[in-house]
């Protein structure tokens, strides 16, 4: 090497902040189905935005170690400012956090200001964009909605002055909701809500997707769509470096030692494939070609000791605990449920046989014998609308009937369903009863279809299965067309209102996808909005609950457990309900 | 798409004696007819799964999960398998530990349930409904599944399916192959081309694509896939029997048919397609066993039967998930079942051809 | 032989009209509503409505088509609707390894096919024919997923000869690491039809007057059997080879979503799922393109084994 050039890459270097992360280390991670793509504002699925999030910077994050999950800031200096009457956050941007390298910028270093915020908040308004997250912004800003229409169906208007989103000075930036809203921070920690730089994405403008450039630790680096993403260690990144004290759990005393003191991110290069079949996705973990992945289904039960008295506690099979494998296990913020087209003149309506018939399906779905045979035990029935780890939860509630077939079959006969000739219940009005329960195609829907058409024999009615993709499926439900359908819901962020909404009239036929419609229930919800989170608004839930529980809109699934596996050189995993991954806090030591 | 091929051209002979000749030639040719005997009781069997004299039962649940076969008993992986008592009990702790007030879970009351009167009365009348507790074997001749149920009968209910599908899907597409291709080379013209512009068109559209497009259209289940496989493989026996008919039509048997006043479809299927007949029966038994291979795939990529009923494709659906675990039976049994039958049904295809080959002597 | 390639191609022009009308009524029809994938979480009419404008979805169907018809003639197919890359770089990057797995089996497969045909057809009647014979029955009697399931578990991860999976950039680290699982199992679930079949076309040339005056004129046995059976067989021969090429394409998808190969049968069923109708046009129309292009080479092909061959 001469010695100018010499001299010119250590120039390079002292300008650059001190970069810890060491290009060969390289973590080896999978999805288990294929991204869409990595525009905050365009993209909704769970493997997307376990990129984006490692890209973008939200304005404020969750702390790594703190359970129940906590919000701290992350670009900002300080958690915003609240008014007293819950409308107007006001947040305080670090100064000196810069966007990574991008043609765009035309080779300047280009500073993360509020501005960009409130583009990328705007964005998710935008009509032209048709943002999957627009539902959490829609009509939320002072001044929003009438952007919005004078955008009409072109482009958003993103220089105008909105009220609700105002950027004070360069580093300040202020929010005015319409509404009360004393939980509306967790939104902003969303993936979906970091900063993109203005320049990048207009010069990208046919192709955002492709082009994610962010204030983050990783840069995308390459992109086979639906094969293989690589994430390389942003040399720019602000430098950031681990600082906490563990309590207890020997979790976080095991990350506090492998990270303390360092710069983050450690690893350089992170290789994600994107693997859908169970069985190469396992063996690829067992062969060491993957550093972490969870436990398929099949696998659980070789992987896993599970102690009968209580399924949930387990430990790692001798085989795999010799070899230094770590076990880390959580219950996901999600619940499964099957619902009712409320709709329906069959098993739709208020009325009183309507309810029995619902709650003796309800009653017939062997819930605890599917967990044991489909989950092999890592789950647990599902109780109460707000799954644990989520602001809302009531542990105490039991919500879901008791298994009973019998009491429920002679719940039907006492409304009328009566057993015809051929062995089958007719309606009460003596014309033939037939219900069609919609599902997807995979080896796991076929499982549970199985334990259906058992619920569906004893109660000696008829059932026929409605297979299809997921959108055919839903673009039917939207119409009005199913009688029943299974969903999981996972929690955009911690607040019950994420779930509690699922019932809200006003949302039937969007994501109230039983259309219930229940005038007691959108009461109290609409109270729920304008507390916060406390006794007084888990009074309001409670109700609520029970009014579900009697109605019958749903019958209530199960909430899984997830069990990762790390290799033994894996520093510094902790799982967080969250975050969708802990890629910045780990380090690899071979 | 079933891999097929044309047989020698074969010259004109009165069907009968060319039956008879070939089932003469069958009889004498020791493997053709061993073969004959194992698919004929393999219809046996499934005729007598399908009229329900064996294996009705398979759907229930009569050992425990995943029992292994009695022979290898001893070294078969055991696995906890967990039950629906074991969940419930764990789920009751947690929710009375989580009772703040110590006083147990809480919930809807009777007095917010606008069934109440009617669920006590439920539980009164409830006693009609409650069967006995089943006892379930602790192993089985071929070991059990996931829910426990006899592999065995699965296997048997699952031959008839399989050959049930294949055999239908078989005729299916002989039929539509056979029709289209006659009237393609008996009439020639503008229907031949109009035919061999359908036929060139699907063809060229990957079967993979139809088949999806298919069984999105008219749901799942045997009639499902006994029609997608007939709509992916009539190409085949579309293309022989135009040429055939090609060629028979300027024949001389047919002139004289058409001299003594026959019309076009008794030309066409009473003098002809007699005299192709031997090279249907090929062709037929070749795409059975082209199909019963098929409907494994299927059913893989989640376009098979439904939960009431039972393929060999449907039970080598669980095999990926079963030996991940070390549950082998299951996949062995079907894999063997099916081996047998493909392969008795191949060496047949490979007699019959030739057996009824007019030109051997 | 000019004029009658010209023509040959001048006669794909409505057979590739059928594809492409047979292509947009299935899709159209049952293809599935993409809006509703797009749209995530938000379900709202007008955002379905508003992502339906955005793709063209609410012109009308003649509208469509005529868009689809220019596509077709521009070979642009402008970009995937779900994840909005370009097509072109789409099928770019999945046709090599797609070329790389289905050539290398076919190449692999042929020649061990042709090769222990023709050693067990020169034995004809042999105990050599009626072993081979057998096992090839029994062996293809096999489902192909079972010899995918069973080779990745035992050969790869209880053996720990090859990868579990992967895929890489260069060429040579597949050939070498991650290539040679998928194409064993790939050769060996084609090798026995083939052999099977290939002997069966000898056996049928042995046959022929030709070869027995060729012994009465005192050749020697390799010579007939490569100058002349090998030659007059290779019709036959060439055309399941040629007409196998384009379904290879696609019936490498099981092999794919197992290896992780990043290949076309994988892409098309990914398109699908996720009602991505850029993509399956495209893919189609290329595997159409080819399926008649390879039968033209098929037929010229047959001129330049055997000039006797008239061609129409």
């Amino acid at each position: 090497m001469k010695p100018h050039a010499l001299l010119a890459v250590l120039a390079a270097l002292l300008l650059l902040p001190a970069q810890a992360a060491d290009m060969n280390k390289v973590l080896r991670v999978a999805l288990n189905a294929p991204e869409t793509g990595f525009d905050p504002a365009k993209v909704s699925d769970l493997y997307s935005s376990t990129v984006t999030e490692n890209i973008f910077d939200p304005l404020v994050t969750y702390d790594y170690l703190a359970r129940p999950a906590k919000l701290i800031p992350n670009t900002v200096n300080a958690l915003p400012a609240i008014s007293a009457d819950g409308k107007v956050y006001t947040f305080r941007l670090k100064p000196g956090i810069h966007f990574a390298a991008d043609p765009a910028f035309k080779g300047k270093r280009r500073e993360l200001t509020a501005a960009d915020y409130a583009y990328s908040i705007k964005r998710h308004l935008d009509p032209a964009i048709h943002s999957p997250w627009s539902f959490l912004v829609d009509g939320r800003f002072v001044g929003g909605n009438e952007l919005v229409k004078a955008a009409g169906k072109g482009a958003l208007n993103y220089d105008a002055p909105l009220e609700g989103i105002r950027v004070l000075d360069k580093y300040t930036l202020q929010l005015t909701l319409t509404e009360t809203n004393f939980n509306f921070l967790p939104i902003l920690a969303m993936p979906a809500f970091g900063a993109v730089a203005r320049e990048v994405i207009e010069a990208n403008r046919d192709n955002t997707n492709a082009h994610p450039v962010g204030t983050g630790p990783y840069l995308l680096k390459e992109w086979k769509p639906g094969s293989r993403i690589v994430l390389e260690a942003n040399p720019g990144f602000r430098k950031l470096v681990f600082n906490a004290t563990p309590g207890n759990d020997p979790v976080d005393k095991a990350v506090v030692q492998a990270l303390q003191g360092k710069t983050l991110p450690q690893v350089g290069r992170i290789e994600i494939s994107v693997i859908e079949e169970e069985q190469p996705l396992w063996l690829s973990f067992l062969n060491r070609q993957l550093d972490i992945s969870g436990i398929p289904q099949v696998a659980l039960q070789s992987a896993l000791v599970i102690d009968p008295k209580n399924p949930l506690k387990v430990r790692l099979t001798d085989q795999y605990a010799r070899q230094g494998i770590q076990l880390q296990r959580q219950l996901l913020p999600e619940i499964t449920f099957h619902f009712f087209n409320m709709q329906d003149p069959v098993v739709g309506g208020d009325s009183k046989d309507r309810i029995a018939l619902r709650r003796a399906i309800a009653m017939s779905f062997p819930v605890s014998e599917a967990i044991a045979g489909i989950r092999r035990g890592q789950a647990v029935p599902m109780n109460y609308i707000v799954p644990a780890g989520v602001a809302g939860h009531n542990p105490a509630f039991r919500g879901a009937p008791k298994y009973d077939p019998a009491a429920a079959n002679a719940l039907l006969d006492r409304f009328g369903y009566r057993i015809g000739s051929d062995g089958y219940r007719t309606r009460p009005d003596g014309k033939p009863l037939s219900i069609e329960l919609a599902c997807g195609t995979s080896s796991t829907d076929k499982q549970w279809n199985e334990y259906w058409q058992k619920t569906f024999d004893t109660l000696k009615i008829r059932l026929s299965f409605r297979q299809g993709k997921w959108n055919e499926l839903s673009k039917a439900n939207h119409q009005g067309k199913l009688q029943m359908w299974g969903m999981a819901w996972g929690a955009d962020y911690p607040d019950g209102e994420n779930f509690m909404q699922l019932l809200y009239g006003r949302n039937a036929g969007d994501s109230n996808a039983a259309d219930f419609k229940n005038a007691d229930y959108d009461r109290l919800f609409e109270a729920s909005l304008k507390l916060p989170h406390g006794p007084a608004r888990n009074q309001l839930y409670d109700a609520m609950n029970k009014i579900a529980v009697a109605q019958q809109p749903w019958i209530f699934g199960d909430i899984r457990m997830r069990s990762t596996l790390a290799h033994r050189h894996v520093k510094g995993l902790k799982l967080h309900p969250l975050l969708g991954t802990s890629w910045r806090y780990l380090d690899l030591q071979k | 798409m079933p891999h097929t091929s044309a047989p020698p051209p074969a010259a004109p002979h009165h069907h009968n004696s060319l039956t008879r000749i070939g089932w003469r030639r069958l009889r004498r040719d020791r493997i053709g007819f061993a073969a004959l005997c194992i698919v004929g009781a393999y219809l046996l069997l499934a005729l007598a799964a399908w009229s329900g004299l064996v294996a009705s039962h398979w759907q229930d649940e009569v050992a425990h999960p995943y029992a292994p076969p009695t022979l290898f008993a001893g070294s078969a992986p055991h696995h906890l398998e967990l039950n629906a008592a074991d969940i419930d009990a764990a789920d009751r702790r947690a929710t009375s530990a989580a009772a703040l007030d110590g006083s147990g879970a809480t919930g809807l009351s009777a007095d917010e349930d606008p069934l109440a009167a009617d669920m006590a009365a439920a539980q009164q009348q409830a006693a009609q409904y409650r069967g006995a507790e089943q006892t379930r074997a602790d192993s089985l001749p071929l070991g059990a599944d996931q829910r426990g149920r006899d592999v065995l009968q699965k296997l048997l209910q699952g031959s008839a399916t399989s050959l049930q599908v294949g055999i239908a899907g078989a005729l299916l597409a002989l039929g539509i192959g056979t029709v289209l291709g006659a009237l393609s080379g008996y009439f020639g013209g503008l229907l031949d081309d109009l035919l061999m512009w359908g036929y060139s068109v699907f063809t060229s559209v990957p079967d993979m694509l139809l088949l999806l497009a298919f069984a999105a259209v008219s749901g799942r289940g045997i009639g499902t896939v006994v029609l997608v496989m007939a709509f992916t493989s009539w190409t085949g026996t579309f293309r022989l029997m135009r040429a055939e008919f090609i060629k028979h039509k300027g024949r001389e048997y047919v002139r004289a048919a058409d001299a003594i006043g026959a019309g076009h479809a008794r030309r066409m299927f009473h003098h002809i397609l007699p005299n192709v007949s031997h090279l249907l029966l090929v062709q037929f038994s070749m795409l059975t066993v082209a199909l019963i291979k098929y409907e494994a795939i299927l059913s893989f990529l989640g376009f098979g039967v439904g939960v009431t009923q039972v393929s060999w494709g449907a039970m080598l659906a669980e095999a990926p998930a079963e030996l991940l675990q070390g549950y082998w039976w299951q996949m062995l049994a079907v894999t063997l079942c099916m081996s047998l039958l493909v392969t008795a049904f191949s060496l047949l295809s490979d007699s019959l051809r030739d057996a009824l080959d007019p030109k051997v002597k | 032989m000019l004029a009658y390639i010209v023509r040959r191609v001048w006669q794909m022009v409505p057979t590739l009209f059928g594809v492409m009308l047979l292509l947009f009524v299935l899709f159209n029809w049952v293809g599935g509503d993409p809006s509703y994938i797009l749209a995530g979480k938000n379900l709202s009419a007008e955002a379905l409505a508003g992502i339906r404008q955005q793709l063209g979805l609410d012109l009308p169907l003649p509208q469509q088509f005529l868009i689809f018809v220019k596509q077709v003639l521009t070979l642009d197919f402008g970009t995937s609707w779900s994840t909005q890359q370009p097509v072109s770089a789409l099928l770019h990057s999945r046709i090599g390894p797609s070329l790389l797995l289905t050539g290398s089996i076919l190449l692999l497969g042929t020649v061990l096919a042709i090769g222990i045909a023709a050693l067990v057809a020169y034995l004809h009647g042999s105990l050599t024919d009626r072993l081979v014979t057998l096992i090839a029955t029994c062996a293809m009697s096999v489902s192909a997923l079972v010899y995918i399931i069973a080779g990745q578990y035992w050969l790869a991860f209880k053996c720990g000869w090859f990868p579990i999976m992967g895929w890489s950039d260069s060429t040579l680290d597949n050939l070498l690491h991650y290539l040679p699982l998928p194409l064993l199992l790939g050769v060996i679930v084609g090798l026995a039809p083939d052999i099977r079949f290939y002997r069966s076309c000898f056996v049928e040339e042995l046959g022929h007057d030709y070869v027995r005056t060729a012994r009465a004129k005192g050749l020697s046995e390799p010579v007939i059997m490569l100058k002349h059976v090998l030659r007059n067989a290779m019709i036959p021969v060439v055309t399941s080879l040629m007409m196998s090429l384009p379904y290879l394409m696609m019936g490498a998808m099981l092999l794919e979503t197992f290896f992780g190969i990043p290949g076309m049968g994988k892409e098309v069923v990914m398109a699908v799922e996720r009602s991505d109708f850029p993509v399956i046009k495209a893919i189609t129309i290329y595997i159409a393109l080819a399926t008649m292009l390879f039968n033209l080479l098929t037929d010229i092909v047959y001129k330049l084994i055997d000039p006797r061959v008239q061609l129409h």
